[in-house]
């Protein structure tokens, strides 16, 4: 009697524990089991995006589907992944020593998972198998770590400016010929102005809507504010100037008007430049399925950034995203296989023509652009995004201060409400991220 | 056989153990593990995948001499720590009185002030994100009814973490059930010889209903005050790319803890971190319990 209660015990001690492992598996265990029979044989590899959409998921699988049809060695299966999670997810399976094959990661970190060996060197694949000359040079550059790559670029994007051409002919502007400069652009933005009493009907436009003061002192200098031997350079004149620009914008509408503007923008109903309330927007060029979808009837244009002054260049912004391999990944030679079919002008011009994105791959953006799927707005949109690219800067965070903006930001808002003058702003961000700097050597 | 008979006793506390059992395992590997781990590697430069070297007290010595963003996001914490645990406990006791009062319709009153502890998360951050809209946001509009020009709320640096507290506040219900059960405990002799004597319903409240409840405010301090040092989500997800801005004012303590770990791989410092925060919090939870025996009343207690 007492022997069976106490193995009864045992036995519901242990029920009880097992139970609780049972928490550990993964929903997708079945599945898994259900492909089993088909993938003998082949390598699994396992690829994580955070595209999981109902636009792109079935982008990014019909993407992965042609690649298993293609070829009887690799089997890819995608896990989507919440944008939040994906990275500290990966993270931490690349510290328990089994990582994903594939994941898609942010190109300006790439560099510094390459330092911390979170991502595979990638330079023994392509001293066989060179793709670097695939992509813009400027994502390429972004992936290298000590002059080798970390990352192979997937897709990107850059800021252009988007105008009403209806609101230019109705204030006597020629719609054909956007504003070229700083100059041009403050004041077609007051000539597209419309006010009633004191508050407008319509504004001409607000440089600090869809871009960061940061965009506008790229545009300026031309150049990032770490110099090749990652000297910091942001206490200048010339930004103190631009600085001082950006805000007369926030003096002339009043705190008031911006404010409301900007929660029409954030709420992403009834944005003002579909309603032609707002002339002139700089946004990524994805910002026209938002009219494509929206505003059917909206006769607008786009062009480059306007630049600082004649012949300063229209330097515009970009970032994007790197398909990497893990480090410690189990098939290396799978994943890159998969990395540069995904990367390869088939793939990357249906995932451009599909999203309307921009991407990585030069051939494919050129033949993207070229396009019968697109509208004929859509047509002019991307080019100008392709065009564009040649004015795009990335902004890769350096090694040696890879937190630096969290140095100049507080200060910039402290500047924008008023709290500091441009000058105190910038030596400010001057002395803490060069202290910063200092600190991390 | 040299098998000796186990006693009753010593049996019964071997079932006990192996009932317990799931937990001492579960505790040793997640969390006494990660504790002792975290100590350990908070002494090195740990980044997760490729380096832990032992560097001394170097992350230390960093954080309180060269870092002015650890100050800054301590401020930060102690300053909501400071106002939200007087002002969300008051607030809760105040509106646990209220809805202990017998009048028809008082459950549909209960529910509807314990329902924001129900929602919980994202969806009410954003929410309210929408409401403290300066230029469209509810509440400026309700305070314009008076004639009041609302503040900038999460844009004005110094109105977010007042922002937040006002959050806060609206979520109460969850304390506001414990003081409510607790208060129904009283019992009514008390109120009732009290009476006898003349006192008024102040005099009840203060003399009475406060001391019989102090077991339960203590319990809610205690457990605010650890929770309102990890504040995270709220300025995470209020605050323009979860960076703590405008000028910093929201760059909590948890905030930059994760920034470090995450997004600059400097887990070892982000270790060292945790561990001061974990004696700060250690202390103050010491000096509560402390202080606990001069206000805190139990039934029963031998006096």
């Amino acid at each position: 009697m007492n022997k069976t209660r106490s193995f009864i015990f045992v036995l519901a001690a242990l029920v009880l524990f097992l139970s609780g492992c049972a928490g550990f598996q993964t929903s997708s265990n079945n599945e898994e089991a259900n492909k089993e029979e088909n993938t003998e044989g082949k390598t699994v590899i396992d690829f994580w995006t955070f595209w999981g959409s109902e636009i792109r998921r079935p982008i990014i699988e019909k993407m992965i589907a042609d690649f298993n049809e293609s070829q009887d060695e690799i089997e890819v299966k995608h896990t989507y992944l919440p944008f939040g999670d994906i990275w500290t997810k990966e993270l931490a399976a690349i510290a328990a020593g089994d990582p994903p094959d594939v994941v898609i990661n942010d190109i300006n970190a790439t560099a510094l998972r390459g330092q911390k060996e979170q991502a595979m060197n990638l330079s023994q694949f392509l001293e066989q198998d060179d793709i670097s000359n695939r992509f813009y040079p400027e994502l390429w550059d972004a992936t290298l770590y000590e002059g080798d790559s970390y990352g192979v670029p997937f897709n990107t994007d850059t800021r252009v400016l988007f105008y009403n051409k209806d609101a230019f002919e109705e204030v006597g502007l020629d719609p054909e010929n956007p504003p070229t400069t700083w100059a041009e652009l403050e004041e077609y933005a007051a000539k597209l102005d419309k006010k009633s009493g004191d508050n407008y009907d319509r504004i001409g436009f607000y440089p600090l809507w869809g871009v960061g003061y940061d965009v506008w002192l790229l545009n300026a200098n031309g150049q990032n504010y770490f110099d090749e031997q990652n000297n910091f350079q942001i206490d200048t004149a010339k930004n103190e100037e631009v600085l001082n620009w950006l805000k007369s914008f926030k003096d002339r509408y009043g705190e008031d008007v911006i404010n409301s503007y900007q929660a029409q923008i954030d709420s992403q109903q009834g944005h003002p430049f579909f309603s032609g309330d707002l002339a002139m927007i700089v946004q990524q060029p994805t910002f026209y399925t938002q009219i494509r979808d929206y505003a059917q009837d909206l006769n607008f244009g786009v062009v480059e950034l306007p630049e600082y002054e004649e012949g300063n260049g229209h330097t515009s912004w970009g970032g994007g995203f790197v398909a990497e391999i893990p480090a410690g990944a189990k098939n290396p030679e799978a994943s890159w296989e998969f990395i540069k079919y995904l990367t390869d002008v088939e793939a990357q011009t249906y995932w451009a023509v599909q999203n309307f994105d921009n991407v990585a791959n030069i051939e494919a953006a050129e033949s993207a652009a070229e396009s019968t799927e697109f509208t004929e707005d859509g047509t002019m949109v991307y080019q100008k995004a392709v065009e564009n690219m040649e004015h795009t800067l990335l902004t890769p965070v350096p090694v040696i201060a890879p937190d630096f903006s969290s140095f100049i930001n507080p200060n910039m808002d402290e500047f924008f409400l008023g709290s500091m003058t441009a000058k105190e702003a910038l030596e400010k961000s001057q002395t803490d991220v060069e202290n910063l700097i200092k600190k991390n050597q | 056989m040299g098998k000796k008979r186990l006693t009753m006793r010593r049996k019964e506390s071997i079932y006990g153990y192996i009932f317990v059992l799931p937990w001492i395992i579960g505790f040793l590997a997640f969390t006494a593990g990660p504790l002792v781990f975290s100590f350990a590697a908070s002494f090195t430069n740990y980044n997760i995948t490729s380096q832990m070297d032992f560097v001394g007290g170097e992350n230390y010595q960093g954080l309180f001499t060269e870092d002015s963003l650890f100050w800054t996001s301590l401020w930060n914490t102690l300053y909501f720590v400071a106002f939200s645990v007087p002002l969300t406990t008051l607030g809760a006791i105040f509106l646990s009185a209220l809805l202990n009062q017998d009048i028809p319709g008082i459950r549909f009153f209960r529910t509807l002030y314990y329902l924001p502890a129900v929602l919980s998360g994202v969806g009410v951050y954003m929410l309210w994100m929408q409401l403290l809209d300066p230029g469209t946001g509810m509440v400026n509009l309700v305070l314009s009814w008076f004639g009041i020009d609302g503040p900038n709320w999460l844009f004005d640096p110094d109105w977010t973490k007042p922002s937040l507290i006002f959050m806060k506040l609206w979520s109460v219900g969850g304390s506001m059930l414990l003081y409510l059960a607790s208060m129904q405990g009283v019992s009514k002799n008390l109120y009732e010889a009290a009476e006898i004597d003349g006192a008024n319903t102040w005099r009840k409240f203060f003399h009475i209903t406060i001391p019989m409840i102090t077991p339960v405010i203590f319990f809610d301090v205690v457990t605010s005050l650890i929770g309102g040092f990890q504040i995270f989500q709220e300025a995470y997800v209020m605050s323009n790319n979860g960076e703590g801005g405008p000028a910093n004012s929201l760059l909590f303590y948890n905030l930059y803890m994760w920034k470090q770990a995450f997004t600059n791989f400097n887990m070892g410092y982000a270790m060292a971190m945790s561990w001061i925060l974990f004696v700060i919090v250690f202390f103050l939870t010491i000096i509560n319990l402390k202080l606990a025996p001069r206000w805190v009343h139990y039934e029963g207690e031998e006096k």
